[in-house]
């Protein structure tokens, strides 16, 4: 199937004016369940779009998505305990998971393929352990594992983390756009349709899939910080959990795995089977699985794909190219 | 008590615990050697072997080890429907499908045994779980030495089952080459549902020792996962004797690991030995 990419300019105005829309939705007055659904909508955006730009275009199955987004969140968190203010916090945290994606690549990056996907499970479980005997501030442990409620964040509305969020999910599907047309996008294609082929033309596969994976981490941080300054509370089962894995997969592998619009369609199925679960925590896990298990059976492709395949039948043009 | 008599209780205690890991990855070990997969729900699929011996063992009243009369039937049926129906599709895809399919396995058997059995933490306590004997100045409980005689019992049983019988040697063919094994007539369909099946009945056995030794939650199988895929990264893949050492090196360091750090680091210990292995020799210690 031949696909082509639309100009970095291309369909912008729609794009701004929609994003205008989103942005005064709080100001408007919108519910607040309405509001909490797309702050969660838009936090899932990015971590699917990252885990998109990982397992779609650079060919790494990577499923340390909590260990990024715990990271983050107990650097926002444990900020605030030694006097830094949780805006900062959030960048620090980015950080701090890029930090950590750089330090693990070392070993990660010797494993290819499946063995990548296994070294990179084993991440967020260490983690958890780590912060299950470790509290590196404020006094003893209590009960079982470093607890942290974030200080300083009493006095920010919903609407504020609303933007907040906004703001990430947004800019991580800029930044696909502008990666996707870049020089990095180019030679992610080419390792993705044959990595020696693209060795033998002089391009660094090592250093680009590093690029993107530092990339994804500090993206996934980001938005794991925003998530647990809104919620003002980390604790290492919690935040180490299997659960991000599974929403950022399971939007990316719904939406579309490789298609720049897949996560979006993705994560919007994923927040509405939330809403419609929110009732029955454990069967809206099962239901999760099921979908995803059917989904890879059925459509590996997605929705999107489904779409564009369809589409590529129909139009003439696709016999004259 | 100290130094090298002090010592010989963990140690002992190391290489027993050994067979117990040695018997969970066994399966995920036969699985990836067969069909270069790696089964991601197996640590769920021995957590559900846990909890079935845990429901014969209350409502019931059977002996663990008795209620695998059951336990390996039923287990074997389980896996042989999700190779032949499921995972069989998803290899038409492609391997990455087949692991996010696995994934998904996993997540539905994780929340299936939470609501069933809710989050609580379980342990099999037949009267002999508590006995422990002693040799000289070693205490040894006593389900630490049936987890390392029933590994040796599997592993020998396994790999006479794969050298002996047709089967067995029809599974070691399609691993070692797909499509000429189909040219000598063998179904390799087939032979993937019986070797995946066979993974599954040995991590039932797997779950029934486990659920002796530990105690477990529907969401400790990610851990003894992790522990599995360690001693078969630590063995070499494929390898039945790699394996068997890197089951006795991970229960070293876990046991010598609390000996020394305390009880609260040991499994920390055993996963950072896995990655310091990954970083520095990724095709296993024993792998060529």
């Amino acid at each position: 199937m031949r696909v082509t990419i639309p100009r970095l300019g291309g369909r912008l105005i729609p794009f701004v004016a929609g994003i205008a829309v989103l942005a005064v939705l709080p100001v408007v007055g919108v519910p607040k369940q309405g509001l909490l659904y797309l702050f969660l909508f838009f936090i899932y955006l990015a971590l699917a779009n990252m885990w998109n730009l990982l397992a779609g275009y650079s060919g790494l199955i990577c499923l340390s998505t909590a260990a990024f987004v715990g990271l983050a969140g107990y650097t926002v968190a444990i900020g605030t305990w030694v006097g830094l203010p949780f805006y900062l916090g959030i960048i620090a945290g980015g950080a701090v998971a890029t930090l950590f994606a750089l330090l693990i690549s070392i070993p990660v990056f010797r494993l290819r393929g499946i063995y990548f996907a296994i070294g990179t499970l084993v991440l967020p479980e260490v983690l958890k352990y780590v912060f299950l005997v470790w509290r590196p501030v404020g006094g003893l442990m209590v009960g079982r594992g470093a607890g942290y409620a974030v200080k300083g964040v009493a006095g920010v509305v919903l609407g504020e983390w609303y933007w907040a969020a906004l703001a990430i999910g947004i800019a991580s599907i800029f930044l696909m756009r502008i990666i996707l047309r870049s020089k990095l996008g180019l030679g992610l294609a080419a390792i993705r349709d044959n990595d020696n082929t693209a060795a033998c033309c002089g391009i660094n596969v090592f250093q680009i899939k590093l690029y993107s994976f530092l990339i994804a981490a500090f993206v996934t941080g980001i938005a794991g910080a925003v998530f647990y300054s809104y919620s003002g509370y980390i604790e290492p089962i919690g935040a180490f959990t299997i659960r991000w894995l599974l929403t950022a997969l399971l939007a990316t592998v719904i939406g579309g795995e490789g298609i720049e619009e897949g996560p979006i369609i993705g994560a919007g199925i994923v927040v509405l089977l939330q809403f419609l679960l929110a009732r029955y925590t454990g069967i809206s896990l099962i239901i999760q699985g099921v979908i995803l298990v059917s989904i890879m059976l059925a459509a590996p492709q997605g929705i999107m794909g489904f779409i564009r395949k369809i589409r590529t039948y129909r139009s003439p043009v696709t016999v004259s190219r | 008590m100290t130094g090298l008599a002090g010592l010989s209780t963990p140690i002992t205690m190391g290489i027993f615990l050994g067979g117990l890991y040695v018997l969970i990855a066994l399966g995920l070990s036969l699985v990836f050697g067969v069909m270069k997969l790696i089964n991601v729900a197996h640590g769920d699929w021995v957590i559900v072997g846990s909890y079935f011996a845990y429901t014969a063992m209350t409502m019931l009243g059977i002996d663990p080890f008795l209620s695998l009369v059951m336990g390996i039937p039923l287990l074997f049926g389980i896996g042989f429907a999700v190779q032949r129906f499921l995972l069989n599709r998803a290899f038409a895809v492609s391997l990455d499908a087949a692991l996010l399919v696995c994934f998904g396995i996993s997540i539905i058997f994780q929340n299936f045994c939470q609501i069933i059995w809710t989050p609580f933490s379980r342990g099999l306590k037949p009267p002999y779980a508590l006995e422990s004997f002693s040799i000289g100045a070693v205490h040894v409980p006593l389900v630490y030495l049936l987890d390392f005689i029933a590994a040796l019992v599997v592993m020998l049983f396994l790999r006479e089952f794969l050298r002996r019988t047709y089967l067995g040697k029809a599974i070691t063919a399609a691993s070692q080459d797909r499509r000429a094994a189909q040219l000598m007539g063998i179904n390799t369909g087939r032979v993937y549902a019986f070797a995946f099946a066979i993974a599954m009945a040995v991590a039932a056995i797997a779950g029934v020792l486990l659920g002796l030794t530990f105690p477990f939650t529907p969401t400790s199988g990610v851990s003894f996962l992790i522990l599995a895929f360690g001693v078969v990264i630590i063995g070499g893949l494929g390898s039945m004797m790699g394996t068997f050492i890197g089951g006795v090196i991970l229960g070293l360091a876990q046991t010598l690991g609390g000996y020394f750090l305390g009880a609260a680091a040991q499994m920390l210990v055993a996963y950072i030995l896995v990655f310091v292995v990954l970083a520095v020799r990724p095709q296993g210690i024993f792998g060529r």
